[in-house]
């Protein structure tokens, strides 16, 4: 709720491009370009497949609108916003 | 011979299933040393060998991140096992492969298990067998758990490479790009000549590389532990410069990349369009509008069948014990030991022991919504709620159970993976209002709020609630802060559960009721027992006896005096009687002189039975106050006298320690009405009224009730569930802490303010 107004997590990547998982739709598709966040959080993500590279897919929402519940390397997997923001992806079409 | 055989795995991946088919009901629970991680084990036997079978953790990875890793790690690390076990769920190859890699290193004779090879194919995956055992240098085995379909085949791999060397060395090494392999062979090689005795040196090499702390120690105690570490902190330098990230995140892609190498030439994705019916039922179950409807129907239902289906084997329990105790105190002569047996050990266990069906069924239904995958969509649909007291989404279910009752709410925190996330849970869940303390709000909401009852029942409910949430937030600031970790949470295809494993999840958690029945509260409510049975010899101020007697004389005479008036209106009615048709006895005047005697006798003799009870009553209420238990109670009296209590609430609430019904009972003796209340007693009420409480004491009265320190079976689950006395003892005093605050704080104002006085 209160996401909005907090400054986003600080990322290497250019601001121009500066896409995150949390800005994806339902059913839109991105690709993995830098993880951000905590060393552990990074790790854990990593281990469960969220590779760099690694194609991801925004299922849908929870009913409370968070967390959020993606498809990657053909499993379902469920974040938070607040941890799906530390993720920068390239939509894919 | 013997062999240790370790069954490792993802979370979610059917290991337990597989577990469940190798060993049979053949099973041990406990726990891992030292954390509160359950520990199963089992054995079978096969061509003369016995095989000894762990059921390791579910885990991702081998990184030490949770308890469960830790635990797994070490485990494989001790060399232990003689063979692991790797399940695989074969329709979520790619992921599931990960922890396979890191098996592979640690250098274990290992056989690989496809698991759920029927939803592979639904889902139009044809994996090669052959291929991935070819390029994983192991023997893999397809196998579809839930119908034990490949257990056979299974088990005489496992035999086979049990005992035969040739089937043992061929673990292949997972392949890393080039610059990686030439950093892992420096150490590698620094390592094996300096210490031949280390049998997974790659390993070793490659955990130095993700600078991992746990190896890291142990090499330092190596005799040339500083040169590898020193080596290894060129090493991560260069790849790290080179690939512009942490060693470990560069590992963990390696292992990605490889795997990926090998999905390639073994798995062939079909174009056939298959229906992922899990995501169907998904479509509705986490639906944006329908999800949270749904699954308040489920919780309701959970309720429903909890409390409703319980009720009825809880009644014979009731009867049976009720029947034991009979048969008991007409066997044995009235002794202290009949006493202890009957009042003590079997009234005290036995009020616990009616809510076995409860916690049976409730823990059944939790097997079903865990087996079936549900669990994992309940904390997605609540994690929104519980993030907010810094709990994940799973601890909504625990929290709602505490309305039942706190004890297998407790032992439902089993649910939630993370240690820190438990303790928490387990913190907090006493303030639920559980079912024990209605029977205390309806009879003291009863006798002073009358007409409010229902609000003030409510109030004590939310106020559970607020209290709760607040010490949720409080904790997760302070002495449990920082040791929350990110949401990562799969959501497992849904999947029909077996009853084989419903049945032993169900009898499991049960068992560990049962066993504290058998110590903790037999313990406790002996206590208890003491306390009320001691000293068996009391003076008391006023002699009962004696006041007995002359209560019964005084009857008796009254008695005779009824008799005499009777007699003598007789005489005179006769002396007027006339008729010679009928004979006296038989008239109507007579039959109604009769009719008044017996009403007026039947009158008095109720009165006097109802004197005679009552200063019986008297009596107890008296002896009871002599005892240890009315002096720990006059004791305490100082202490509770700023919120407005006597004597009575101090032992009423000691004794509610026990269990927190056994508050109205025990008025119910104070106030010598027997100890056969319920709460709409009359007695106990008026007795209450007389007692001075005014209805602002009884408010501050509920508070306490509400709030102070859980029932004697729930805090054996907090020390069982947290594993320490610590947060054991924490969870009293913060609990009796609580609810001295805010039960002094209503009388306090109320006082201030002249509310209810």
């Amino acid at each position: 709720m209160f996401n909005f107004k907090r400054p986003r997590h600080k990322l290497h990547i250019s601001d121009e491009n500066d896409l995150r998982l949390s800005d994806l739709k339902p059913g839109e598709k991105g690709r993995i370009t830098e993880i951000g966040g905590s060393e552990n959080f990074r790790h854990r993500l990593i281990e469960m497949g969220l590779t760099r590279d690694a194609e991801i897919c925004v299922d849908k929402y929870a009913p409370l609108r968070d967390p959020m519940e993606l498809i990657v390397k053909g499993y379902h997997l469920s974040l938070r916003g607040m941890d799906a923001e530390k993720i920068a992806v390239e939509r894919i079409v | 011979m013997n062999f240790n055989i370790a069954v490792a795995g993802n979370p979610n991946c059917g290991k337990t299933t597989i577990f469940n088919a190798l060993t049979g009901a053949k099973q041990r629970v406990g726990n891992w040393p030292g954390v509160t991680v359950e520990k199963k084990s089992g054995h079978y036997n096969q061509s003369d060998h016995k095989f000894d079978v762990i059921d390791l953790p579910g885990t991702y990875s081998l990184a030490a991140f949770s308890a469960e890793e830790t635990v797994v790690r070490q485990y494989l690390e001790n060399d232990e096992a003689d063979v692991v076990v790797n399940i695989i769920d074969a329709s979520n190859l790619e992921r599931n492969l990960f922890l396979t890699t890191q098996l592979i290193e640690l250098g274990k004779p290992l056989v690989l298990v496809l698991n759920m090879m029927d939803m592979a194919n639904e889902k139009g995956l044809q994996i090669d067998v052959d291929t991935l055992a070819t390029l994983l240098g192991a023997p893999v085995v397809p196998v579809v758990g839930r119908t034990g379909e490949g257990i056979d085949l299974l088990k005489e791999k496992i035999l086979r490479v049990s005992t035969e060397i040739s089937m043992k060395a061929r673990l292949i090494d997972i392949c890393y790009p080039r610059d990686l392999e030439i950093e892992i062979d420096k150490l590698h090689q620094l390592i094996q000549v300096n210490d031949v005795t280390d049998k997974h040196s790659r390993w070793t090499s490659i955990k130095l590389l993700e600078s991992d702390k746990q190896t890291r120690d142990e090499v330092r105690l190596h005799s040339n532990g500083t040169d590898i570490l020193d080596q290894a902190k060129i090493s991560v330098g260069r790849i790290e410069g080179l690939f512009k990230d942490t060693g470990r995140a560069i590992i963990s892609s390696a292992r990605y990349g490889f795997i990926q190498g090998a999905m390639r030439e073994c798995v062939v994705e079909s174009l056939v369009d298959s229906v992922d019916y899990s995501r169907q039922i998904d479509r509705v179950l986490t639906n944006r509008w329908l999800g949270l409807p749904i699954f308040g129907l489920f919780m309701w239902l959970m309720f429903k069948l909890t409390y409703d289906i319980g009720s009825i084997p809880m009644d014979w329990i009731d009867r049976g014990l009720v029947a034991l105790m009979n048969f008991i105190s007409d066997l044995l002569p009235d002794s202290m030991f009949a006493s202890l047996l009957v009042d003590g050990v079997i009234g005290g266990v036995g009020a616990i022991a009616v809510f076995l069906p409860n916690i049976f069924i409730l823990f059944l239904i939790i097997a079903v919504l865990e087996d079936s995958g549900y669990m994992a969509r309940v904390a997605f649909i609540m994690d929104r709620v519980m993030h907010n007291i810094g709990l994940h989404g799973k601890a909504f279910i625990p929290m709602i159970m505490g309305f039942g009752c706190n004890v297998p709410a407790i032992m439902g925190t089993r649910i939630l993976e993370s240690r820190r996330d438990r303790i928490l849970t387990v913190l907090i869940n006493p303030f639920m209002s559980c079912s024990a303390r209605l029977p205390v709000y309806v009879l003291v909401a009863g006798a002073f709020f009358p007409e409010n009852a229902a609000t003030v029942i409510f109030s004590m409910y939310i106020l559970g609630i607020v209290a709760a949430i607040g010490s949720g937030k409080l904790f997760s600031r302070t002495i449990l802060k920082g040791m929350s970790k990110p949401f990562v949470l799969e959501l497992p295809p849904y999947q029909r559960p077996t009853l084989r494993s419903l049945v032993l999840h169900t009898w499991e958690r049960g068992y560990l009721f049962i066993q504290k029945m058998g110590t903790v509260i037999l313990v406790g409510s002996v206590i208890i027992w003491v306390l009320g049975y001691f000293p068996t010899e009391v003076e008391l101020d006023r002699d009962y006896g004696s006041e007995r007697t002359t209560l019964t004389l005084e009857y008796d005479s009254q008695f005779i005096a009824l008799e005499s008036k009777f007699k003598k209106s007789v005489d005179q009615d006769r002396s007027g009687y006339h008729s010679e048709m009928i004979v006296y006895e038989s008239s109507s005047s007579y039959l109604e002189l009769l009719e008044q005697y017996q009403l007026l006798k039947k009158e008095l003799s109720s009165e006097k039975n109802q004197q005679l009870s009552s200063l019986r009553q008297q009596e107890i209420g008296d002896i009871t106050e002599q005892k240890w238990i009315g002096r720990v109670g006059k004791i305490f009296e100082p202490i509770v006298r700023p919120l407005g209590f006597t004597w009575r609430e101090s032992v009423a609430l000691i004794t509610g320690f026990v269990a927190k019904e056994i508050v109205v009972s025990t008025y119910g003796v104070l106030f010598g009405v027997g100890e056969d209340v319920d709460e709409g007693s009359q007695g106990v009420i008026s007795g209450l009224r007389s007692s001075g409480m005014t209805p602002l004491v009884a408010l501050s009265f509920l508070v306490f009730t509400l709030l102070y320190t859980p029932c004697l079976a729930t805090v054996a689950a907090i020390r069982r569930e947290t594993g320490t006395w610590a947060y054991t003892l924490f969870s009293i005093a913060y609990s009796l802490g609580l609810a001295y605050s805010l039960a002094f704080a209503v009388s306090y104002f109320g006082r201030m303010f002249n509310w209810l006085s």
